[in-house]
C-alpha cells in the first residue's frame, strides 16, 4: 500500500517536473544567442536537460515495466532533430566524442561481464547460436531481398546485379547485434544465469565476428559489381592484424587496470573514464599516424580494446569485484547519455523513405533469429522455454551496423545510399523494439532479479 | 601532441560546464550557516575585508600596469583587471596543509583563523567575478551596467531559486547513489548552461544553489559526499582544460605575471596587517598574518577558465 502510494506520488512528481523543465527549455530556446559563450551554454543546457528528461521519462516507463533504456531512447527521439529539433544534427555530431567515450566505457562493462568459466560451460550453446544466427539470418534476409527487393519502390531502380550485392551486404549487417544495449538491460535487470551468459557471450562474439564477415561480404560485393575479380588476401590480413593488435592492447590495458587497482585504487571510476577517453583518442590518433608516417591503414578498434581489457580484469585478476563495482557506480549517467544520444541519432527520414521494406526486413530478420536460436538450443539440449523465447534477446542493433553501412556507402556509392537508408531505418525499428523484448525474455526465463 | 585539439575541446564543452558547476556547488556547500555561526562574526568580517583590500590593491596595480606592457581595448582592460584582482583575492589552504604537526600544535589558534579566512575569502572574489559578466554585457550594448546589475541579480536569484526547487523535488524521495550522482551531474551542467545563456557566471549560479541546498535540503550530507568524493579529479581535469586553452601570446606576459605576483604579495600582507589592526577582537593575532594567506588556488582556476572562454583578450605590444 505504501509502495503504491509512493509510486503514484513519484509519477505525479515526475510528470509535473517534466512539464516545468520542458516549458523552461522552450523559453530558453527562444532567446537570442549573440555570443559563442551563449551558444556553448545552450549546448550545455541541452545535455543537462536531456539527461534529466531521459532519467524522469525512464522512471515513468519503469512503472509500465518497460526497460529504462527504452525511456532514454524515446526521449532521444523526441528531443532529436526529426521530432522537436531541440538537439540539432550539429549538436549531436559535437557530442560524438563524448559518445565514443561512453561506448568504450560500456565495452569495458561488456568485457567485464564475460566469465570464462561460465562461457566454457555454455561453449556448445554459444558456438551453435553463432553458427546458426550467422547462416540463417544472413540466408533469410539474402533470399528475401534477392526475390522481393525489386518489388519495393525504394529499391526498384537497382539492377539485378546490384540487388544481389545489396542483399549480401544487408544480410551481413542483419547479423550484427548491440552489445551496449544487451549489457545495459542485463545490468538494469541484475540478470544472471545460463540464458543470460549465453546471450551475452553470443552478442559480444558476434560483434567481433561480424567485422570479419563484413570484410568477406565487401569482397564478394566488389566481385559481383565488377570491380576486382579476385579475393584480396591483403584485406583479410589487415582485418586480422587490426583485431589482433586491438586484442593485444586490450589485454595490456586490462593488466594495467589490475595493477592500478592493486597499487593505487583511488578514484577508479574516474580512472576508467579517463582510460575510455584515452582509448578513443589514441585510436583516432594512431589511425592518422599510421597512414601519415607509414602509409598503412591500421585501425585500432576501441570497442575491441575495451572489451578485451574488461575481460582480462574479470578473468585474470583478483580485483574483479572492485572493478565491476566501480564500473557500476558510474554506469547510470553513461547509459542515460549514450542511449539518449543514440535515440536522437535514429533517422526518421530514412524510416519515412523505406518504411515498408524496413518492416518486411525486420520481420524476416526476426524469423531468421527465431529459427536459428530454436535450432541451436535444440541441438545443444537447452531448456525448451529458452529455445522458444531466445529470439527476443537478439533483436537490438546499433553502432556497429551503422559503421558497417557507412563503410559500404564509401565503397559502393552506386548502392551505398540505398543501403545506408535501409540499415538506418532497420536499426530504428530494432532499437525501439529490441530492448523491450530483451527485458521481457529475461523476466520470462526467470533470470532477472529486478522486474 | 594535439590530443586535445580544438574539435575535441569543443566536444568536451559539457565536461567543462560540469567542472565549473561542480566547483560552484562545492564552494556553496562551505557556507552552511549553522557551521559558520560556530565562529565569531569578527572572523567573517575579517575574511571579507581581507579579500576586498587585496582585490582593491591588485586591481589598481594591474589596471595601471597593463597599458605599460600591452595595448588592449578599454572594456577588456577593465574586465581583465577585475578578473585578475578577483582571482588574487582568493586564498587556498594548501600552504596550511603542508605545515609540520609541531608547528600546527604550537599555533593552533592562528591556524584556525587562517583556515577560516582561506575558505571564506573566495566569496567576495566570486561576487566580483559575477559582476564582471554584467559589465561585459552592458559595455557591449552601451546600456548602463548598474541598472543591468540590479535587474540581473534579481533575475539570477529567481532562476536559481527555481533550480533549487527542482533539486529539492528530486531529493524528496529516496534515490540510490548512482541516481543521485546523475541528478547532480545533470543539474550542474544544466545550471552552468542556463547561466551562460543568461549572461551570469556559472560559478555564481551554482554557488547560490549549493548555498541554498546546504541550508535547506535534508539530504545535504549525501549530496556533499558525492560532490567531495571527486573533488581532486575535478580540479585535476580543470587544470588539464586550462593547460589546453593556455597560450603564450607574448613573452612580456611572463614579466606581467611576475608583477601580478608582486602586487598580490603586497596586497595580502597589507590586508593581513589591516584586519588585525582594524578589528579589536582580532588584535591578538600576528600582524604579519598575510604571510599565511599567500597560497593561491581553487577558485582562481575556474574563473581563469571562464575568463579565457568569455573574454578572449588579444595582446598587442604597447
Amino acid at each position: 500500500m505504501v509502495d503504491l502510494y509512493q509510486s503514484k506520488r513519484n509519477l505525479v512528481t515526475y510528470i509535473l517536473t517534466l512539464f516545468v523543465v520542458t516549458l523552461f527549455a522552450l523559453w530558453l530556446r527562444h532567446l537570442d544567442m549573440e555570443s559563442s559563450w551563449q551558444k556553448a551554454g545552450m549546448i550545455n543546457f541541452s545535455i543537462g536537460f536531456v539527461l534529466l528528461l531521459a532519467y524522469m521519462s525512464a522512471q515513468i516507463l519503469k512503472i509500465a515495466r518497460l526497460p529504462l533504456i527504452s525511456g532514454y531512447i524515446i526521449v532521444g527521439i523526441i528531443v532529436g532533430p526529426y521530432v522537436s529539433g531541440f538537439l540539432t544534427n550539429d549538436m549531436i555530431s559535437r557530442f560524438g566524442f563524448i559518445n565514443d567515450v561512453a561506448l568504450s566505457f560500456i565495452a569495458l562493462t561488456a568485457g567485464g561481464a564475460l566469465h570464462l568459466q561460465a562461457l566454457k560451460k555454455r561453449r556448445k550453446s554459444i558456438v551453435l547460436n553463432i553458427l546458426f544466427l550467422t547462416l540463417l539470418v544472413f540466408g533469410f534476409v539474402f533470399v528475401f531481398f534477392v526475390f522481393m527487393g525489386s518489388n519495393f519502390s525504394f529499391t526498384r531502380n537497382l539492377s539485378s546485379v546490384q540487388v544481389i550485392a545489396f542483399a549480401v551486404l544487408i544480410g551481413v549487417v542483419a547479423v550484427a547485434r548491440s552489445p551496449s544495449s544487451a549489457i545495459a538491460i542485463i545490468s538494469e535487470s541484475r540478470a544472471s544465469g545460463p540464458f543470460t551468459e549465453t546471450v551475452l557471450g553470443v552478442t559480444v562474439a558476434m560483434d567481433v565476428f561480424v567485422i570479419v564477415l563484413f570484410t568477406v561480404a565487401l569482397t564478394v560485393a566488389r566481385v559481383i559489381l565488377g570491380g576486382s575479380g579476385m579475393m584480396d588476401t591483403q584485406v583479410f590480413m589487415a582485418v586480422f592484424m587490426e583485431m589482433a593488435v586491438s586484442f593485444f592492447f586490450g589485454a595490456l590495458l586490462g593488466k594495467g587496470i589490475s595493477f592500478y587497482v592493486d597499487r593505487i585504487r583511488h578514484d577508479l571510476p574516474l580512472f576508467l573514464l579517463f582510460l575510455a577517453f584515452g582509448v578513443s583518442k589514441i585510436s583516432m590518433w594512431s589511425d592518422n599516424f599510421m597512414i601519415n608516417c607509414f602509409d598503412i591503414h591500421l585501425h585500432l578498434e576501441p570497442l575491441l580494446i575495451c572489451m578485451s581489457a574488461g575481460f582480462v580484469v574479470q578473468n585474470f585478476s583478483k580485483t574483479r569485484a572492485y572493478f565491476m563495482e566501480s564500473l557500476e557506480s558510474v554506469s547510470l549517467p553513461v547509459y542515460v547519455l549514450f542511449f539518449s544520444l543514440a535515440g536522437a541519432s535514429l533517422n526518421f527520414d530514412a524510416l519515412r523513405l523505406c518504411w515498408l521494406l524496413t518492416l518486411c526486413l525486420a520481420v524476416v530478420r526476426v524469423a531468421g533469429i527465431f529459427c536459428a536460436t530454436w535450432l541451436a538450443g535444440t541441438v545443444a539440449g537447452d531448456l525448451s522455454l529458452h529455445n522458444r523465447s531466445a529470439w527476443m534477446a537478439y533483436l537490438t542493433q546499433a553502432g556497429v551496423a551503422i559503421g558497417l553501412a557507412q563503410i559500404a556507402e564509401r565503397e559502393f556509392p552506386e548502392i551505398g545510399m540505398y543501403l545506408t537508408t535501409v540499415i538506418l531505418a532497420l536499426i530504428f525499428v530494432n532499437q525501439v523494439i529490441g530492448p523491450v523484448t530483451f527485458k521481457a525474455v529475461l523476466n520470462l526465463v526467470g533470470e532477472a532479479k529486478i522486474r | 601532441m594535439n590530443l586535445l585539439d580544438t574539435e575535441t575541446l569543443k566536444g568536451l564543452e559539457p565536461v567543462g560546464a560540469l567542472l565549473l558547476g561542480w566547483i560552484g556547488l562545492l564552494f556553496g556547500f562551505q557556507f552552511e550557516i549553522v557551521k559558520l555561526r560556530r565562529f565569531p562574526l569578527d572572523f567573517f568580517k575579517a575574511a571579507i575585508l581581507e579579500s576586498f583590500l587585496t582585490f582593491a590593491l591588485v586591481f589598481f596595480g594591474v589596471y595601471y600596469t597593463l597599458p605599460l606592457f600591452f595595448e588592449i581595448p578599454e572594456v577588456r582592460h577593465i574586465v581583465l583587471s577585475l578578473t585578475l584582482s578577483a582571482a588574487a583575492a582568493c586564498t587556498a589552504q594548501t600552504g596550511l596543509a603542508l605545515l609540520s604537526p609541531n608547528f600546527t600544535a604550537q599555533h593552533q589558534k592562528t591556524l584556525g583563523f587562517l583556515r577560516y579566512v582561506s575558505s571564506i575569502d573566495g566569496f567576495s572574489a566570486l561576487l566580483i567575478f559575477g559582476v564582471v559578466f554584467f559589465f561585459r554585457k552592458s559595455s557591449m550594448t552601451g546600456i548602463s551596467w548598474v541598472g543591468d546589475l540590479a535587474l540581473g541579480t534579481a533575475f539570477l536569484l529567481v532562476i536559481s531559486a527555481g533550480l533549487v526547487f527542482l533539486y529539492i523535488v528530486f531529493m524528496s524521495s529516496h534515490r540510490d547513489e548512482s541516481e543521485l550522482a546523475l541528478v547532480v551531474i545533470a543539474m550542474a551542467v544544466l545550471t552552468s548552461g542556463v547561466a551562460s545563456i543568461l549572461h551570469f557566471s556559472p560559478l555564481v549560479a551554482n554557488f547560490f544553489i549549493g548555498f541554498c541546498l546546504v541550508n535547506l535540503c535534508r539530504q545535504k550530507e549525501r549530496l556533499f559526499k558525492i560532490l567531495v568524493g571527486v573533488e581532486k579529479p575535478v580540479y585535476l581535469l580543470l587544470l588539464v582544460f586550462l593547460g589546453a586553452y593556455w597560450k603564450l601570446d607574448s613573452m612580456w606576459l611572463i614579466v606581467l605575471a611576475a608583477v601580478y605576483c608582486l602586487y598580490r604579495f603586497i596586497g595580502k600582507l597589507f590586508a593581513g596587517f589591516m584586519v588585525t589592526r582594524l578589528s579589536p577582537g582580532l588584535s591578538s593575532y600576528p600582524s604579519h598574518l598575510g604571510f599565511g594567506l599567500l597560497a593561491q588556488g581553487g577558485f582562481p582556476w575556474p574563473s581563469c577558465l571562464i575568463s579565457s572562454r568569455v573574454f578572449p583578450v588579444i595582446f598587442l605590444p604597447a
